[in-house]
């Protein structure tokens, strides 16, 4: 098994995949920093201007110390995390496209290793990108941000492991998917159909029907809930008591309406890779290769 | 464990795809020391039959077996059998010796087996440039390469000499004998039985998914009738001479020249001799396994003969 893993690994590494994906992730977290830090600082001055007092009298601190880059952080994590989920799916289908998937498994004991070491080896680049991923915004956030609003030790740590997280199970749902549909173009495409609109259409069909609930257990609604939770947690715990109502606005900001707890959301997505890579398995186990 | 005895086995293999039989209650084995040509013409099942050996498509009936055991039983396939399969894929971003480190690390050898089997086919100049500006020739000896990187006790070529040139066949030829001469075993398929006739010992010979011929080539040679080409001063009066002797497979050849079939040329000079015909040249016709192969495996997907250029021609022509 560690031949595989170290196989999978060289060909990940000895070509250029990796970082010509890696480079829009880190641009993009960087963008979504920058720009976090920003609308953060002209949202503190607008509510700093005296007409919304009452807002901030209700969060029992003044605005300058509220940590709204919070939710442009979880925020930015969500869209990021969609180029490490490509790189996922990426893996089996275009193994299979390109029919080097043919030596893969004349050279493996068996498919299921051969999977699984992949598996493996993409779980370590999805915490590759999930680091570069929180550097980068990181760096964006406190470059715009006044320190007061940015988050203190505790809340950069768990930031940057709910990225980790993240950016892991991202790229387990690509590989799955990849497996499924063994096409690059088509797994592609359809993970971003599915993550850019189709889900969103479903939010807002489910806010609709006043079910939001189950948004937290949809992939996307699940995955967002992982970040967007412990980025309002953050939040509340730095700024007081603060009503059922506004928590479900602020919620809604962050990106993690009807979201479950972060642990709980985290364990959703999970469940959701696993069905996938299952079925992809399944696939994978009983096609003939011709 | 498999049980080392460098054996295929291929025993009532059957494999439908949907509604297509491609292989059909085939059964055959292949042993270590000799090279087999597995034969057979375009769409014969030859390709399925390998991938089934291989484990990458599964059978419907009957079992394909090497060293006693299924392919996914191996264990560590890559030291096992080596295999070079058309359609097997390269990344076309990936260097030729990085590409042989990936499967090296898979099958559990050193690096160094990697810049060996690249200097083995002779690719050693071109090890570091990106597969993707490979020639067909290249690919194919990169695709050896791969194959040979575990050391394998067995071989299973799949249309080897496809997009080599003459000196590349040359050498695969020299290579694969010497490989079998090391006790090992070569099983190596074509569409072409010129192809592999100096390569291989013993053929395997497949039409429409069933086994047509299975033995040692030089069964198959004895098995072809011989002929005698002979050229003589009056062809009537020779033929006439043999007709009254009982010989009765006479066919005059568009050169001019009578074949005749199933008689010594001691005979037919003899008889030349008696009636008084002169004999120009003689010869006996070496096999044409060719002929004997097409006959085995015709019928498969046949075309109808062109229609008589020449007479449409005159027809339609200036009278």
């Amino acid at each position: 098994m560690g031949n595989l893993v170290g196989a999978e690994l060289r060909k990940t590494t000895t070509t250029g995949l990796w970082w010509g994906l890696l480079i829009p992730t880190a641009v993009l977290a960087l963008g979504w920093g920058l720009a976090t830090g920003m609308l953060g600082q002209f949202f503190v001055d607008f509510a700093s201007s005296g007409d919304v007092d009452e807002v901030s009298d209700f969060l029992g601190v003044t605005p300058d110390q509220w940590k709204v880059s919070l939710f442009g952080m979880a925020r930015a994590i969500n869209v990021s995390t969609i180029f490490p989920m490509v790189f996922g799916a990426m893996a089996i289908s275009s193994e299979i496209s390109r029919r080097t998937i043919t030596t893969t498994f004349l050279t493996a004991p068996s498919r299921m290793h051969a999977l699984l070491a992949k598996m493996l080896v993409y779980v370590l680049w999805g915490a590759i990108y999930g680091l570069a991923i929180m550097l980068f915004l990181g760096v964006g956030v406190a470059l715009t941000s006044s320190p007061g609003q940015l988050p203190d030790a505790g809340g950069w740590a768990m930031l940057t492991l709910v990225c980790v997280l993240s950016s892991i199970l991202m790229t387990m749902f690509g590989v799955g998917v990849g497996a499924l549909i063994p096409n690059v173009a088509g797994a592609v495409v359809l993970l971003l159909l599915y993550f850019l609109v189709i889900e969103n259409v479903l939010h807002g069909v489910l806010a609709y029907l006043e079910v939001p609930a189950v948004i937290g257990f949809l992939p996307n609604g699940s995955i967002n809930g992982l970040t967007g939770s412990v980025s309002v947690d953050l939040f509340l715990s730095a700024a007081g008591v603060v009503p059922p109502e506004i928590e479900d606005v602020l919620r809604a900001i962050a990106g993690a309406s009807g979201a479950q707890d972060w642990w709980l959301s985290g364990i959703v997505f999970l469940l959701w890779s696993g069905v996938v890579f299952a079925g992809g398995w399944a696939v994978t186990q009983a096609k003939d290769i011709t | 464990m498999h049980d080392g005895s460098g054996l295929i086995a291929v025993q009532n293999l059957t494999k439908q795809f949907g509604p297509v039989t491609a292989v059909q209650n085939l059964s055959f084995t292949v042993s270590p020391g000799s090279v087999t040509g597995f034969l057979g013409p375009n769409g014969a099942g030859k390709t399925t039959t390998l991938r089934m050996l291989l484990g990458l498509v599964k059978p419907t009936s009957g079992t394909a077996t090497i060293n006693g055991r299924p392919f996914h039983q191996l264990g560590q396939p890559g030291r096992v059998v080596g295999a070079v399969l058309e359609a097997q894929g390269f990344h076309p971003a990936r260097t030729a010796r990085n590409h042989l480190r990936v499967y090296a690390s898979a099958i559990g050898v050193p690096d160094a087996q990697a810049d060996q089997v690249i200097g083995l086919v002779g690719l050693g100049s071109a090890a570091d440039r990106k597969v993707g500006g490979f020639s067909l020739g290249m690919k194919q000896r990169l695709a050896l390469a791969t194959a040979l990187l575990g050391d394998p006790q067995v071989l299973v070529l799949d249309e080897p000499a496809n997009g080599l040139d003459p000196e590349g066949i040359a050498w695969l030829r020299t290579f694969l004998q010497s490989y079998a001469r090391m006790g090992r075993t070569v099983l190596i398929s074509s569409h072409l039985l010129a192809e592999v006739e100096q390569t291989v010992d013993q053929v395997v010979i497949i039409s429409r998914g069933q086994t047509m011929f299975y033995g040692p080539l030089q069964q198959l040679r004895q098995s072809q009738q011989k002929r005698v080409l002979v050229q003589p001063s009056d062809l009537n009066a020779l033929a006439t001479a043999l007709r009254a002797e009982g010989v009765q497979a006479i066919e005059q050849l568009p050169d001019g020249r009578l074949a005749v079939s199933g008689v010594e040329s001691k005979q037919v000079a003899d008889t030349a001799l008696k009636a008084g015909v002169s004999i120009y040249g003689i010869q006996e016709e070496q096999v044409d396994l060719e002929r004997l192969f097409f006959q085995l495996t015709s019928g498969q997907y046949a075309g109808y003969a062109p229609a008589p250029y020449q007479q449409q021609q005159q027809q339609g022509g200036w009278h």
